[in-house]
């Protein structure tokens, strides 16, 4: 290429390593905090349930505090997303938990890509369920602009729908997923402190302890740690459980589920470990680059040469 | 069809006509189709991966190769303003990203902040401004670099093979399209030739050729300068007998026209139906299959009754085969998804972290990069015609 060029991409490249020079770490606090499933109650706190049905799995129900966005309900406790290429990570296009499979995200790599955006016949759906509401409401909303009102329920399931809602719609009903107690129940809250906190929340709440995440919560205690490894096998149907009692002491607030899978709680989980890589396939590339280039530039000279 | 100096001889000219080149290949053109299915196929490969390292690596291999595999022709120089073209569609795509924000994760690096625009609420779906990631302008970056990518595939084979040539395989049932085709065919070059030859007149003038003046001086000539060409090309392959009916009846023209319209359609269909999974499964392998039974039948139909004999005739050997088996098995490569874990195509940015470089599609793109030893190299210009084109030289081989 010509020096100008060369000096141009120069250019840009210094700026760009001025921009990553300038990154700052991750931006502020998150104003929304896990919390076990008990603190949630019928005017408090918002219930996140995810369907993992769709491959084997259950339905996950964990708590989070208000005012949060619908995003980042869904990214915090243990459940991580990711979003596609083309329209970022405000697209739902894969639920992890780390509490299910190791923090496994799906649909898997094989089924899905998430570059472009998902067919509507296969992606993540959201659905709402205001207070009292015994109807599941299509979200006319992106996970990232849906604020979620105190008391209520949002759902995802796996599948396709219609753009009326009508089809496709969930097997669960709201009432197998809401919490019913009208005092928050279990012991502490997560040890995460809020910075800006619900006054309606704070004055239900007992003082935090500053404890490690394991979920105090009496009924629930026992479901974490027993939870992975009943799902760890793929190819046991969720219907054929073989252990629906422990579903069913899970709690008075969680129903017997009609059909279709099994509702657990999810208690709030440390993160599934990120792994940023290795800077090696990046130099290693650059290197062949430079290589492939430099070939170029060679024979570009020694055709100049010999004309 | 065209007789200037840069074109392909045959066997014997090429013989008479350069010197010993001492034990290596003979210079010739390569088969202009040859290098057309290798570039698509690269640009199908492309299209499979979002890996930055494996877009950067097929970059390198299509610049290796046109560098050293390209003509003198005015349509060979023409390689960078595809790639001014590709760094448009990076900017534009990283700017929408930008200012159509798509929200900021509790884990995204924050970069600036662009000043928020409320909408209403039933806009809510669209939000313009806010604070910008990191991890946004790398996903929209990598994004456009694959349509950057595949951009240049498609300058390499404008670049490399000759269009004048590659009109002349085209079936003869398409000659009915005439002036359509050869303005389609040769927009782009024809764009990058009056480029040049409009900077060239305003350097002799001495007038600017940098900067946003210049550019209305030169965009308006451009504009007028391409579309005369093209028409004046369409108007020489018109007399040659481009766009003739020949013998046929008007009924046998009305069922060509049917069966490749209909064909059309059902392409189209099929493609559809392919791409979208919640199709009926009739729209997609069959409708396509039938399609391209009536387009092939309208094909045939048409071309029986035009018969038109090829003076020179590009021939179609080793190199050939070398070439388009080069691209299509990298294209293979890629799609097998043999070897290697499909994600490692598509690394996610969102939690940023290094891109893996999963070693079967590096290979599959170097691979394609073997283009470059495998095609003949090219015809040098004859000590007659200087490299450089003067100002007649393009005209000879539109007219040609």
């Amino acid at each position: 290429m010509n020096p100008r060029l060369l000096r141009t991409v120069g250019r840009a490249l210094a700026v760009l390593g001025l921009i990553g020079a300038a990154v700052l770490a991750p931006s502020g606090p998150a104003s929304a905090a896990p919390q076990p499933i008990g603190r949630c109650t019928t005017s408090s706190g918002v219930v996140l349930a995810v369907d993992f049905s769709h491959w084997g799995g259950p339905v996950y129900r964990s708590c989070g505090t208000t005012p949060t966005t619908g995003y980042e309900l869904l990214n915090q406790g243990g459940w991580r997303t990711t979003g596609t290429g083309h329209d970022g990570p405000a697209f739902i296009c894969r639920i992890g938990f780390s509490g299910h499979q190791g923090g496994k995200q799906y649909p898997t790599s094989q089924q899905e890509d998430c570059v472009l955006t998902p067919p509507a016949s296969a992606y993540w759906s959201y659905w709402h369920a205001d207070p009292g509401e015994d109807t599941w409401e299509y979200s006319q909303l992106g996970a990232m602009s849906y604020r979620p009102r105190p008391g209520s329920v949002d759902l995802w399931i796996f599948g396709g729908t219609n753009i009326e809602g009508t089809k496709g719609r969930p097997t669960v009903t709201p009432d197998q997923l809401r919490a019913h107690n009208s005092r928050p129940t279990g012991g502490d809250p997560a040890p995460k402190p809020e910075p800006k906190p619900d006054p309606a929340r704070t004055a239900q709440r007992p003082a935090d302890g500053d404890q490690a995440p394991s979920p105090p919560s009496e009924k629930p205690s026992e479901k974490p740690s027993e939870k992975p490894s009943k799902s760890a096998s793929p190819s046991a149907s969720a219907t054929a459980s073989p252990s629906p009692s422990a579903s069913a002491t899970t709690g008075a607030a969680v129903a017997a589920p009609k059909k279709g899978a099994k509702v657990v709680d999810a208690a709030p989980a440390a993160d599934a470990e990120h792994d940023s890589g290795s800077i090696v396939p990046v130099a290693a590339t650059a290197g062949l680059v430079v290589v492939i280039g430099g070939a170029a530039v060679f024979a570009a000279k020694r055709r100049r040469r010999e004309q | 069809m065209s007789s200037s100096p840069y074109a392909a001889r045959t066997a014997e000219e090429r013989t008479a006509a350069t010197p010993d080149t001492g034990g290596r290949r003979l210079p010739r053109t390569l088969h202009p189709v040859a290098w057309w299915i290798w570039a698509l196929a690269l640009a199908t490969a492309v299209s499979r991966t979002n890996n930055p390292l494996l877009l950067f690596l097929v970059l390198a291999v299509l610049g290796y190769v046109i560098t050293v595999r390209r003509t003198e022709a005015p349509w060979a120089r023409g390689f960078k303003y595809y790639l001014y073209l590709a760094l448009t569609v990076v900017a534009i795509r990283v700017v929408f990203r930008a200012v159509f924000a798509t929200g900021m994760t509790p884990d995204d690096h924050y970069l600036f902040s662009l000043p928020h625009i409320p909408t209403p609420d039933w806009y809510a779906g669209i939000q313009l401004g806010g604070p910008v990631s990191l991890e946004a302008l790398l996903s929209a970056a990598t994004d456009g670099l694959r349509l950057a990518c595949m951009l240049c595939c498609i300058g390499a084979a404008n670049t490399l093979a000759n269009p004048k040539r590659a009109l002349r395989v085209l079936p003869g049932a398409l000659y009915e399209l005439g002036v359509a085709v050869t303005v389609s065919i040769s927009v782009a070059p024809q764009l990058v030739q009056s480029v040049q030859r409009v900077a060239r007149a305003r350097r002799l003038r001495a007038g600017r050729t940098k900067g946003l003046k210049a550019l209305r001086g030169i965009v308006v000539p451009v504009l007028e300068d391409a579309l005369e060409r093209s028409l004046r090309l369409a108007a020489a392959m018109d007399s040659r007998g481009y766009g003739r009916a020949g013998s046929a009846t008007p009924r046998s023209r009305r069922l060509t026209g049917a069966l490749m319209l209909l064909g059309m359609c059902g392409l189209c269909a099929g493609a559809y139906g392919l791409l979208d999974p919640s199709a009926p499964t009739l729209l997609g392998l069959p409708a396509l299959a039938a399609g391209s039974v009536l387009c092939l039948a309208g094909l045939r139909l048409g071309g029986r009754r035009v018969t038109r004999t090829t003076y020179r005739p590009d021939p179609w050997r080793f190199a050939e085969w070398a070439v388009a088996s080069c691209g299509v098995l990298s294209a293979v490569l890629l799609f097998v998804n043999a070897g290697y874990d499909p994600a490692e195509l598509n690394p996610s940015i969102y939690p940023l972290s290094w891109p893996t470089l999963p070693l079967v599609p590096a290979a599959a793109i170097l691979l394609a990069g073997g283009a470059g030893f495998l095609a003949p190299p090219p015809t040098p210009p004859t000590p007659s015609a200087p490299p450089t084109p003067h100002i007649t030289a393009p005209r000879t081989e539109e007219t040609a």
